[in-house]
């Protein structure tokens, strides 16, 4: 083994490389739905760190004091269950030796992991689960980089309030946390402006025909429905709410691409429909890095990025510039510390709102900008920015246990 | 026409019947008879290929049909109608009968569904209504009249008294002989050892296993074992 | 008025894939009294077979489906044969297991060939029929007439054909059937073929009118026995009346009830039915 090391380092003089320092590989891991129901969240971002890891390698890798490191991810499929979700990370700590997870989709998995992640020597980046109580705890040791449900529940609305709607239909998958509390955050802006939940209909993950709740909704004649769900379920309640004729303006929470709801619904049938989310990845409202990540990880994958993976790929780079400014791979601590002191780095694709020009509040929480996106002739459109107020939010985020 | 030599049937490691050998000629109506569990069924079941033959041979109209698969029995002109009558319960008296035509592709089935008919009014009366429902003697006429209807070459009855009223077993008796007048050949087992060998033309008796006796129906009515052990005057 | 009809023509869609579905289920019952649980993601493998033969090979809808019914026939020989045939004598245990390992093979088959995402078979159907304020799209009203064609012809086949009463008679008494001369051997056979078909039918309308995705298959299959259940094992006339009572009791309760709890009131329904009917709606006791 170290004779093979010597004819490396050997090499690289021969070929004039001026570097003495060792290349050393540093393991990461994820922990993801990379397959089962979840997998259009978990799977783009599995492939949106590796895509970050290889960019970050094809530059150089992550400079710690002398070192220089290349990443190696380790991917791992936890399906969205907690019990995977578990198995999976005390894999990656105990038989991969991982300090560094990131991934983590979705709600229910990734507080199962939270749950025990502060007795490890190891950092967690979570990625799109939006339930609020993974970082009511201020646990040191984990950060998220897209914002919780009701944040954006909130500002959406303001924003439903503001068109003057009253009476609003909800359907939503309820019996997912986070949905709720985006559905509850909702009704408390909604009734500061007159307006009220008429009713709230829920479905299951597995179902597909909500026809019956269409039908309740449409005799009890709404101002407006807000659906809140994922999307695929979500795309079949677009659709059959035309073909039931309720024509009432239709908003929504479910980030999904446009390709995924056309392999459901018609354009005709999407056209109008608003998603009041957090500003994620649409071409027409994207930055540079945006763009460039969209093309990257078409070119890379053969397929669009989901809009929530750079969630994933903005964790990446966080751990990057958090390890160089830690100067150290080894002391979890203290790259924890660096992250929660770390500006928003100048790679990441998300429109972060820094809170004390930070990306991470002292919660652990990122920002982002809540968005207004509306289907327009078969594309999201962003149309203006939802009244968000991270600095507030980050404020009550530190008052709930 | 049916022909058995040395046939041997074993459950699992136990031998049941011990090589036994007997013929059914054309147009007779041979019995079998002995007390329970002699290995009267275990033969029928072995000649309808319901049990595997373990040794020996079963040949009908020359025929091999040792270890022939139940189907292919029935295919070959041997119709059993078995012990408890056995109807389709949920289905009709009617459709009970059309599944004894099972086998026949020809167009005279119409035919022979209203001679059964004919032959077991009370058929008639319940030929829409399930054979579960009917009474044991109707099952019985029922389970008879669905053997006839595959046009048997031999006609087995297992049983056929087993469990009916006294007055009903002389019917029964009765609806044999008058199958026997048609020129049908019958292997009947039988318990009621009297009525068997009053109908039969020629008789076995079984005794664990084997045939420990044989003769025609009145040959082993007088016989004095026969007579002692089984006709128990 | 006008909400209950719609509520009503919503839960026959659904129902009449339940009654397809337990249909297959039904008749295997009847016939070797096992549960075959994989009978959800077979349906499902058909499913994503028409969307394959559509959207990837480009295969008219009509003959994509055709093609995919007569893979299904061969396919429920083939499951008969190779996976149920070898335990027949065995204890029920066995073939239990061997359906629930042949369910976890079938949806790993389907998950790498077809993926994780969910998946819709393109129909083009896209107008709306409104019938004295019920409406109807076009597609669903295909389905729900396909289904209740498919059920007729089950039940002319199985009351009016010999193979039929033969697949009647084996359920009732199997000693008795091959008495009758019934060939046992390939009686499960055409069964598993024709209940293969059905649930291949069944997985065609899933994916056409909603989607195929990991797990629908067993979704349907726990619907499918709950239809038997309330219907009346391995009755033919219960798989109908149960498939159509669930599916129609499903969409009223999630209009008139409470949606959050429609498959907990469905069940509660059938639990009724039960105390009431301890066989079932169809069943004999």
């Amino acid at each position: 083994m170290k004779l093979g090391v010597s004819f490396v380092t050997a090499a690289m003089m021969l070929a004039g490389s001026a570097a003495f320092a060792a290349e050393k590989t540093l393991d990461i891991g994820v922990s993801d739905a990379l397959t089962g129901g979840a997998a259009v969240y978990g799977l783009p971002q599995a492939n949106a760190v590796k895509m970050a890891a290889d960019e970050i390698n094809a530059k150089g890798g992550i400079k710690v004091g002398e070192d220089s490191y290349k990443l190696n991810v380790i991917a791992y499929d936890d399906q969205a269950n907690p019990t995977e979700a578990t198995n999976a990370v005390r894999k990656l700590i105990d038989r991969d030796g991982v300090k560094f997870i990131l991934g983590f989709c979705c709600s229910g998995a990734t507080g199962a992991v939270a749950s025990f992640i502060a007795n490890e020597d190891a950092v967690m980046l979570v990625g799109n689960a939006a339930e609020r109580s993974i970082t009511t705890r201020e646990i040191p040791n984990l950060v998220r980089t897209r914002p919780p449900a009701d944040y954006t529940g909130a500002a959406a609305g303001t924003f439903v309030a503001q068109k003057g709607h009253k009476k609003v239909a909800v359907l939503g998958a309820l019996d997912v946390g986070f949905y709720a509390s985006y559905v509850d955050a909702f009704e408390k802006e909604l009734n500061k402006a007159g307006g009220e939940i008429i009713t709230r209909e829920s479905f299951g993950l597995k179902d597909r025909d909500m026809t019956p709740q269409l039908t309740k909704i449409r005799e009890l004649n709404p101002d407006a429905i807000l659906v809140v769900g994922y999307v695929e379920p979500a795309a079949f309640i677009y659709r059959q709410a035309t073909e039931l004729g309720i024509d009432v303006p239709r908003y929504g929470f479910t980030s999904g691409s446009e390709e995924q709801f056309l392999r459901v619904a018609t354009s005709e049938q999407m056209e109008g429909v608003w998603d009041l989310r957090p500003t994620e990845l649409t071409l027409l409202s994207a930055s540079e890095n945006g763009k460039a990540y969209h093309a990257n990880y078409t070119a890379k994958y053969g397929i669009a990025p989901s809009p929530s993976s750079p969630y994933a790929y903005d964790q990446t780079y966080a751990l990057k510039h958090a390890l160089e400014a830690a100067g150290t791979v080894e002391d979890t601590a203290a790259v924890a510390a660096a992250l929660r002191e770390l500006p928003v780095p100048e790679e990441v694709v998300m429109q972060y709102l820094p809170v004390g020009g930070k990306m991470f509040d002292v919660n652990g929480q990122a920002y982002t900008s809540n968005g207004a996106f509306q289907w327009q002739g078969g594309n999201w459109v962003f149309v203006q920015d939802l009244p968000s107020d991270a600095e507030a939010y980050s404020k009550f985020l530190s008052t709930i246990d | 026409m049916l022909n058995i030599r040395d046939l041997k049937v074993s459950y699992g490691p136990i031998e049941v019947i011990h090589g036994i050998s007997l013929d059914v000629n054309e147009g007779e109506c041979v019995a079998l008879i002995g007390a329970n569990g002699a290995g009267k069924s275990s033969t029928l079941k072995a000649i309808c290929g319901l049990v595997p033959v373990s040794g020996g041979k079963v040949t009908f109209e020359g025929r091999d049909i040792t270890n022939l698969s139940g189907h292919a029995v029935v295919k070959a002109g041997i119709t059993m109608c078995p012990e408890g009558r056995q109807v389709f319960p949920q289905m009709s008296t009617l459709k009970n009968l059309r599944m004894g035509a099972y086998t026949r592709n020809d167009d005279e089935q119409d035919a022979d569904l209203e001679r059964m008919m004919g032959m077991f009014p009370i058929l008639r009366e319940r030929a829409h209504q399930a054979a579960g429902t009917l009474s044991g003697g109707e099952q019985e006429m029922l389970a008879i009249a669905r053997a006839l209807m595959a046009r048997p070459k031999l006609c087995i009855f297992d049983e056929p008294s087993l469990g009916l009223a006294p007055k009903i077993v002389a019917d029964v008796a009765a609806t044999i002989a008058r199958i026997k007048e048609t020129g049908m050949t019958i292997l009947l087992v039988e318990q009621n050892s009297l009525m068997a060998l009053r109908l039969a033309d020629r008789a076995y008796l079984f005794e664990a296993g084997e045939i420990v006796l044989s003769g025609t129906g009145e040959e082993l009515q007088s016989h004095p074992e026969v007579v002692k052990a089984y006709l128990g005057h | 008025m006008i909400e209950i009809l719609q509520q009503i023509v919503n839960g026959l869609a659904i129902g009449g894939v339940y009654v397809l579905i337990a249909l297959g289920l039904t008749t295997v019952f009847g016939i070797l009294g096992i549960a075959h649980f994989a009978h959800g993601s077979v349906s499902m493998f058909g499913g994503y077979l028409t969307f394959f033969l559509v959207a990837s090979l480009g295969f008219p809808l009509l003959l994509a489906i055709l093609v995919a019914l007569l893979i299904g026939l061969v396919l429920g020989v083939l499951i008969e044969w190779l996976a149920y045939r070898p335990v027949r004598n065995a204890s029920h245990i066995n073939a239990f297991i061997v359906a629930l390992g042949l369910t976890m093979m079938v949806e790993g088959l389907n998950l790498e060939f077809f993926g994780h995402e969910q998946v819709v078979i393109p129909t083009n159907l896209s107008r709306i029929f409104d019938i004295g304020g019920v409406t109807i799209p076009e597609l669903r009203l295909y389905v729900i007439m396909a289904a209740a064609l498919l059920i007729v012809a089950m039940t002319l086949f199985v009351e009016k054909t010999k193979t039929g009463q033969a697949i009647r008679a084996v359920a009732e008494n199997r000693d008795a059937a091959i008495l009758m001369g019934v060939n046992v051997k390939t009686i499960p056979m055409i069964v598993f073929s024709i209940s293969t078909a059905l649930g291949v039918c069944a997985g065609v309308m899933v994916g056409s009118l909603f989607a195929i995705a990991p797990g629908i298959g067993q979704w349907l299959v726990v619907k499918g026995f709950a239809v038997l259940i309330l219907g009346g094992l391995g009755s033919i006339p219960g798989a109908i009346v149960g498939g159509l009572v669930l599916g129609v009791t499903e969409a009223l309760a999630a209009g008139f009830i409470s949606s959050a709890y429609k498959d907990v009131i469905a069940f509660v329904v059938m639990i009724a039915v039960l105390l009431l009917r301890p066989q079932g709606l169809m069943g004999k006791s």
